[in-house]
């Protein structure tokens, strides 16, 4: 406000204005700080109350307040709820479960989206364009839409093994359809590869390379870090969904750690620390990853969303 | 047999000149395609016509489908409950696609700078994202339990009366809101923030030049530019929004406390896997596709007239 007197006089504004604009912009990056911690510890807080919830006994949980200090950690709340479950199941049985389709979805969706993206981004051919349009398009679709002629379909399907006959009742629905493409791994692929320089691919052409060669020998190791973003994500969904493995499976053994939980809260109802320590264990693969990966999540995020 | 061979072969025929390498490679291409079309064919485009044949049928996988025509989609505007989810979803849309993309836009402003330490911030902002619904759902619902719940002993500090939460028809959406939009929060932050990346310096230089200050710019520089993100983000969670079931499944199953949380997807849920009315669940389905269809086609129409690109 008085900034424009003192402008009058040349030798104080120089002297005084260049402090006063620091020591403004300090408060105001100090203040921001502060308001972006606290906005980060209240973001904290559902991950903090889970942990001390499931060091307390259940007595503590309801008679003291939360800010009071626990008598002791409690960790006999994790191996109860570890063997809470009937059947020689335990919630290593759920972990087993969720790691294989996890790791089979994601193994199918590097495989299969791969070869789609490196179709659609190199290979000229007739319908290119509308079939890409086609696959974009089911990016938007919500796949609830089809969960009843899916669940149809693999009801018609024989299975060797199942109690049904068919694939009701196993797992197989839930990994078998990500060997079958998918629109988000194939845009991001593409969106690589169409970035990858084509004199590349020319020049294998020339030595005599086939399209599949080019594609695993250049692509596909060009590709790492997109690779490894799609293998994220793909990771990340399968081992948090719930819907699924909720409609397919049946038997306890089958059960993947989302549904384990829900099947435990359902059962064990106001046992609220054996209920955090399992919640907090299924957290952990999925915390561990993304700190250690955290580079390849924005990316995917913010690369997704850079050609919407 | 030895015509469809010639025709076949890659190698010397006269019509070479018309594709040659081009057509081979092309035949190359439906090999990778390959997985990727069935997968359209069986389990995603496909399905979506075949979930309006099977909404015309009543059909209860034990006795074949019988024809129905209209019948099921008569039947769901009758349905009190349906009619329940409808409401209850289009307030979950109304209320969390506002709120978490202003706070997320507010949030990817004051984060993009380039302040000491930020990463580490950042980090807590985008945990929950990453996190299953059904696990963080466990610990809101003991967050918002009414006895011994940490949010009633909050608001107790203030001098607010206990509520119930989710077993509260009034509570029980805006808690499911709120929660969503801190799960939600992180994915909106980090494409903003890359919008925000993505904006040249030069247009801030040019506008300080020109006198604006920090509000000009951030009116006529930072949020023109940013428009193509928020377009982004804005289908994303309105999208998202109206998938909403885990949280919903975890916090409130519909019908054990309340039946103010039922939603679209809920109600497919319900009436397809657990009652095994498969015409019934499919034309719900068919309507959750219509909407969805409809606000996207609405959505990318309004984008010629806000979203600018650079």
């Amino acid at each position: 406000m008085s900034a424009p007197p003192l402008a009058a006089t040349p030798g104080l504004a120089r002297a005084y204005r260049p402090r006063r604009r620091r020591a403004l912009r300090l408060a105001r990056h100090g203040l921001l700080y502060a308001v972006l911690v606290a906005g980060a510890l209240v973001m904290m807080i559902p991950f903090l109350w889970m942990v001390v919830t499931s060091l307390k006994t259940r007595a503590e949980v309801f008679g003291t307040s939360p800010l009071v200090f626990p008598t002791g950690l409690h960790f006999e709340n994790y191996t109860n709820m570890w063997n809470a479950f009937p059947n020689d199941v335990t919630f290593g049985t759920f972990f087993a479960n969720s790691l294989k389709l996890a790791l089979l979805c994601t193994a199918g969706q590097l495989v299969t989206s791969s070869m789609a993206a490196y179709a659609f981004a190199v290979i000229p051919f007739r319908g290119r364009g509308p079939l890409f349009g086609i696959l974009l398009a089911t990016l938007i679709i919500p796949f609830q839409v089809v969960l009843v002629p899916n669940f149809i379909l693999y009801r018609t399907l024989p299975h060797p093994f199942s109690e049904s006959g068919n694939w009701i009742g196993t797992m197989e629905p839930l990994w078998v359809g990500a060997w079958l493409g998918g629109a988000f791994g194939t845009f991001l692929l593409r969106q690589f590869f169409l970035a990858i320089p084509q004199e590349l691919a020319d020049a294998a052409r020339v030595d005599g390379a086939n399209p599949w060669q080019i594609f695993t020998r250049i692509y596909m190791p060009l590709a790492r870090p997109a690779l490894a973003t799609l293998a994220i994500f793909t990771f990340m969904w399968t081992w948090n969904d719930l819907l699924s493995p909720l409609i397919y499976l049946q038997d306890l053994d089958q059960y993947t750690t989302t549904v384990g939980l829900a099947f435990f809260q359902g059962q064990h109802v106001g046992k609220w620390p054996e209920m955090m320590a399992g919640a907090l264990l299924s957290l952990l693969p999925m915390i561990v990853l993304f700190v250690v990966a955290q580079k390849y999540f924005v990316r995917g995020i913010a690369l997704s969303g850079l050609k919407g | 047999m030895t015509a469809l061979r010639r025709r076949a072969a890659p190698g010397p025929t006269p019509r070479r000149r018309g594709g040659g390498p081009v057509a081979a490679e092309a035949r190359w291409a439906w090999l990778f395609l390959a997985p990727t079309l069935i997968g359209l064919a069986i389990l995603s485009a496909g399905p979506i016509l075949a979930t309006f044949g099977i909404s015309l049928t009543a059909w209860d996988l034990l006795t074949p489908p019988e024809w129905v025509s209209l019948e099921n989609y008569a039947a769901l505007v009758q349905d009190e409950r349906f009619l329940v989810a409808l409401r209850n979803t289009t307030f979950y849309t109304v209320v969390s696609v506002p709120l978490g993309m202003t706070l997320a836009l507010g949030l990817a402003l004051a984060l993009n700078r380039g302040i000491r330490g930020i990463a580490w911030v950042r980090t807590a902002y985008f945990l929950p994202v990453v996190t299953s619904a059904t696990a963080v759902g466990l610990v809101w619902a003991w967050i918002y339990a009414p006895s011994g719940g940490i949010l009633n002993l909050l608001i107790g500090v203030l001098g607010l009366p206990p509520q119930k939460w989710v077993s509260d028809p009034f509570w029980a959406m805006p808690a499911i809101v709120m929660m969503s939009v801190w799960q939600g929060l992180g994915t909106s932050v980090i494409i903003f923030l890359a919008g925000l990346q993505a904006i040249p310096q030069e247009y801030y230089d040019a506008a300080a030049v020109d006198g604006a200050g920090r509000w000009a710019r951030l009116r006529s520089v930072t949020l023109p530019l940013l428009t193509p993100s928020i377009f982004f983000t804005g289908i994303l969670s309105l999208i998202g929004a109206f998938q909403v079931f885990d949280q919903v499944y975890v916090l409130a199953r519909p019908g054990k406390p309340t039946e103010a949380t039922v939603t679209l997807v809920y109600f497919i849920y319900e009436n397809g896997f657990k009652n095994f009315k498969m015409g019934y669940a499919a034309a719900a389905s068919w309507v959750l596709f219509l909407i969805v269809a409809v606000l996207t086609f609405v959505y990318f129409r309004s984008q010629r007239r806000w979203v600018h690109y650079q």
